[in-house]
């Protein structure tokens, strides 16, 4: 036993100095950070302000698009107003849970819910309303006593959309063929506008035609589709991001119907009620106990959560195995094999090696996990609700200690494969033609990933679960989906056993197989090694 | 005489019906430096594997320092292969250390002694490179540093000149030399005469897998007729009638001058002055005269000759 430490020491040791034990280290980790700080960082540095010019020859809609812009511009500014409230509540500090957002005064004097919905309405009043009453000010007074004592000073959103003026040379009374021609090599980027002394490119061109409102295409009025006559034309460069086009349009579009609304004597006001009424859903769990089974948002991790656990484990345990196998060879072509195989027996240098990459393995899941949890505490929190609730699910249920038995487990059945394979081969080229096979086998798995999940104890997840080489990863996706007692029980013992039977199988190969050179043996000759042939 | 320090009965090692080595028995003393002799593919490496119990016998028995497998006694012996290599991405001495902990040495100890023989060899100043850095020389060196570090008693070198230049070549020889004067057991295998005849006074040698001889290097000499050269442009038929000279071969064709060179085989015993006094006797001018034992490469060549090409082709 002595041997086979000294040699999983250095197996570890000389594994944890290459690169690809850093990289799967670190990149996990990465990902997660990543993964959650890119966004915030995006929305922090926000797209730059877009530009456009706006010629309304109708003149009826000019005050529609600014508000349209305008109700953006707010909806922003409450949405960084609510974000900052709730980041910085002492009711946060406290318990760990946001402020609730609708026990907040708005300064309406309603709930914030409602305040916010107040600008959902294209009615240039309601900004007016909102303006008069302190806009910013007034929130940001509002919700002083619930901030903590240290919070930092409010920042206002940058502004995404800014109306300028026509450039010079370019006439609003003119045809709009020719404002858009004039247009163009703004629109291009061929030419800069100047705003506020700076030299900025022209993003978009709004043009609405003075005969509008007589192209407003109605049900039945197919003809107009047909037309080659445009109706409001919106000239931009960039097709990707369409929030500039998307505001107009609807804050156009709601104002021709508000005007349709009243031309037929419908009450706006009524229609705004309705359309905001709904008959409650709930999701319920017949699993659950009685007065507990609605479905919450743990619920659904728990179920998906477990996939995430597989992949870990699928990349885990692919990746070190990759390892064994290249050290293997490694020492097989280096016949660094025979004086090793003159201090120690083969039995004590397999052994060796598959502790030193057991270990390696092992520190690669636990920097992950410890990665994983340590985000979750950083970000759980009102902010991050999907954080604290996962937490929650690996707190109470048994993801962790599975993960670590079906790793382990799973571990060595692979790693008596290659290892045996890694004894016949003398180079990684001859290995690869073998490691094809064994890839596509291992491809499964990934393919049933997402698909177990939704039927986790049906016929294909259980019978996947009594084949050895998908049980970690079967059993570990079904691990909180109360998997049968039999399959529990028994897929641990199949597990225990066959991982034992591999390295049973594998030694016989390996302590022959480890000194032949030559071309690799056939499988009836590792049959025969297997049944106790003379090496 | 001490006792022997390995001992080889009747082992014979069968690959399918293939003899690797067949039906060998040796033994060696203790102290002693051997060459163990064979063209390749005679079956040396199988022989050494089986003694280090690396693979086993198909039938026979060895006895290495009391114990009937190698590895019972791992410490007391090193070992280094016949192809050589070395973890790439190891510095120098922590290979050294490693297999020397693998040999039982504690970690510190080991560690120290690497140091020191890298010191002893030269190497000092590879001590921290890692080993893809070293020429093949430098790098064989190492491997030979590692199969000695922890002092053992019986050290099994499988070519260890091969692949080195005329430098690296003489290192190996002073290692293998110090090894002999602390009173260690080498076994060495090598196709290179030279280097046995001045290591050894013992060698083992075999071919297909038989031994063929097994004694000291003049033993070996003995077995081949002892020879004088000689230059002449006169007959030398009273040279060939002498009782005591087996055969004349002549080694060129005649020169413009009439001059030719000879080879004649003599008896065991017999005084070759005898052949230069009849020289004399008989007027035959003779224009070089040399009398010389068989060269060890000679001896093998006489001994395995024809089986050497053989299993070269094999």
């Amino acid at each position: 036993m002595r041997y086979a430490w000294l040699i999983a020491v250095r197996e570890y040791v000389e594994n944890a100095k290459t690169k690809g034990f850093w990289i799967g280290l670190l990149l996990f980790p990465a990902i997660l950070f990543l993964s959650i700080q890119v966004p915030i960082l995006l929305e922090k540095k926000g797209s730059p302000t877009r530009y456009f010019v706006l010629v309304d020859q109708s003149g009826e809609f000019e005050g529609v698009v600014d508000t349209a812009v305008d109700r953006h511009q707010q909806w922003q500014l409450l949405r960084s107003l609510t974000d900052y409230a709730t980041k910085n509540s002492r009711a946060q500090m406290k318990s760990g849970k946001g402020v609730d957002l609708e026990s907040v005064p708005a300064p309406g004097g309603g709930a914030i819910e409602e305040f916010l919905d107040a600008f959902a309405e294209t009615n240039p009043q309601a900004l007016d309303r909102f303006s008069q009453q302190g806009g910013q000010e007034a929130f940001l007074k509002q919700v002083r006593p619930y901030l903590k004592t240290n919070a930092p000073p409010f920042e206002v959103p940058k502004q995404r959309f800014g109306k300028v003026p026509l450039p010079d040379g370019v006439s609003a009374g003119d045809s709009l063929t020719n404002i858009a021609r004039g247009l163009r090599p703004y629109l291009r980027g061929e030419r800069k506008i100047t705003v506020d002394g700076k030299s900025v490119d022209l993003y978009a061109a709004v043009l609405i035609p003075k005969d509008v409102a007589k192209r407003i295409v109605r049900p039945g009025q197919m003809a107009h589709l047909m037309s080659k006559e445009r109706g409001v034309e919106y000239w931009s460069g960039n097709l990707a991001d369409l929030a500039l086009r998307n505001e107009i349009e609807r804050g156009i579009n709601a104002e021709v119907r508000r005007r349709e609304y009243t031309a037929k004597q419908i009450d706006v006001q009524t229609i705004r009620q309705v359309e905001r009424t709904h008959a409650p859903f709930s999701n319920l769990n017949p699993k659950k106990e009685e007065g507990k089974e609605g479905v919450s948002m743990a619920d659904y991790i728990r179920q998906f959560a477990p996939s995430g656990f597989v992949y870990l484990l699928w990349v885990a345990i692919f990746s070190i195995a990759q390892m064994l196998l290249n050290n293997t060879i490694e020492e097989k072509s280096n016949r660094i094999i025979e004086v090793l195989l003159s201090s120690v027996t083969p039995g004590e240098l397999m052994l060796g090696k598959l502790m030193g990459i057991a270990g390696i393995g092992l520190t690669m899941i636990g920097s992950w996990i410890l990665a994983l949890v340590g985000v979750l505490l950083w970000k759980a929190g009102p902010q991050l609700e999907f954080a604290q609730q996962l937490l929650e699910v690996l707190k109470t249920s048994n993801l962790l200690p599975w993960f670590a038995f079906y790793f382990l487990c799973g571990y060595v059945l692979y790693a008596g494969v290659i290892l045996a394979l890694g004894s016949v081969c003398n180079t990684i080229k001859e290995a690869q033609n073998f490691m094809g096979v064994i890839t596509v086998v291992m491809m499964v798995p990934l393919f049933t990933l997402t698909f177990i999940p939704k039927d986790p104890n049906g016929p294909i997840a259980r019978v996947l679960s009594w084949i050895p080489c998908y049980t970690p990863f079967t059993m570990m996706n079904r691990a909180t989906a109360d998997p049968p007692l039999v399959d529990q029980v028994g897929t641990v013992i199949l597990m225990l056993v066959s991982a034992g039977a591999s390295i049973w199988l594998s030694s016989k190969v390996f302590r022959i197989g480890i000194l032949r050179t030559g071309q690799p043996p056939r499988v009836i000759e590792m049959i025969r090694w297997i049944k106790g042939g003379s090496h | 005489m001490s006792s022997p320090v390995l001992e080889l009965q009747n082992v014979t090692k069968l690959y399918g019906d293939f003899r690797a080595v067949d039906d060998v028995s040796f033994q060696l003393e203790a102290g002693e430096v051997y060459g163990f002799l064979g063209p390749n593919g005679a079956g040396k490496t199988t022989t050494l594997r089986m003694i280090l119990d690396i693979i086993r016998p198909t039938e026979g028995t060895v006895q290495l320092l009391g114990a009937s497998s190698a590895l019972e006694v791992r410490h007391r012996i090193g070992y280094l292969p016949e192809e050589k290599g070395l973890y790439k991405k190891m510095k120098a001495w922590s290979v050294i250390a490693y297999f020397g902990t693998l040999k039982g040495m504690p970690r510190r100890a080991a560690k120290e002694k690497a140091h020191a023989l890298l010191e002893r060899y030269g190497l000092k100043d590879f001590a921290e490179q890692k080993t893809e850095a070293l020429s093949k020389g430098m790098g064989q060196k190492v491997q030979v540093l590692a199969s000695v570090v922890h002092d053992p008693e019986f050290v099994i070198l499988d070519e260890p000149f091969s692949g080195l230049d005329p430098v690296n070549q003489q290192v190996m020889e002073e290692i293998i030399h110090d090894l002999a004067q602390r009173g260690r057991t080498v076994l060495f295998s090598t196709h290179v005469m030279q280097h046995a005849e001045r290591l050894c006074r013992k060698i083992l040698l075999i071919a297909r897998g038989k031994k063929i001889f097994d004694g000291t290097i003049e033993a070996a000499r003995r077995t081949q007729p002892r020879r004088v050269r000689l230059a002449t442009a006169d007959s030398i038929h009273p040279l060939e009638t002498l009782h005591g000279v087996t055969r004349a071969n002549a080694l060129d064709e005649p020169a413009p001058g009439g001059e030719r060179r000879w080879e004649l085989q003599v008896r065991e015993g017999f005084d070759a002055q005898e052949i230069l006094q009849a020289a004399f006797r008989s007027g035959i001018r003779l224009r070089s005269f040399e009398q010389n034992d068989p060269t060890l490469h000679e001896v093998f060549m006489n001994l395995v000759g024809p089986e050497a090409r053989e299993a070269a082709f094999r």
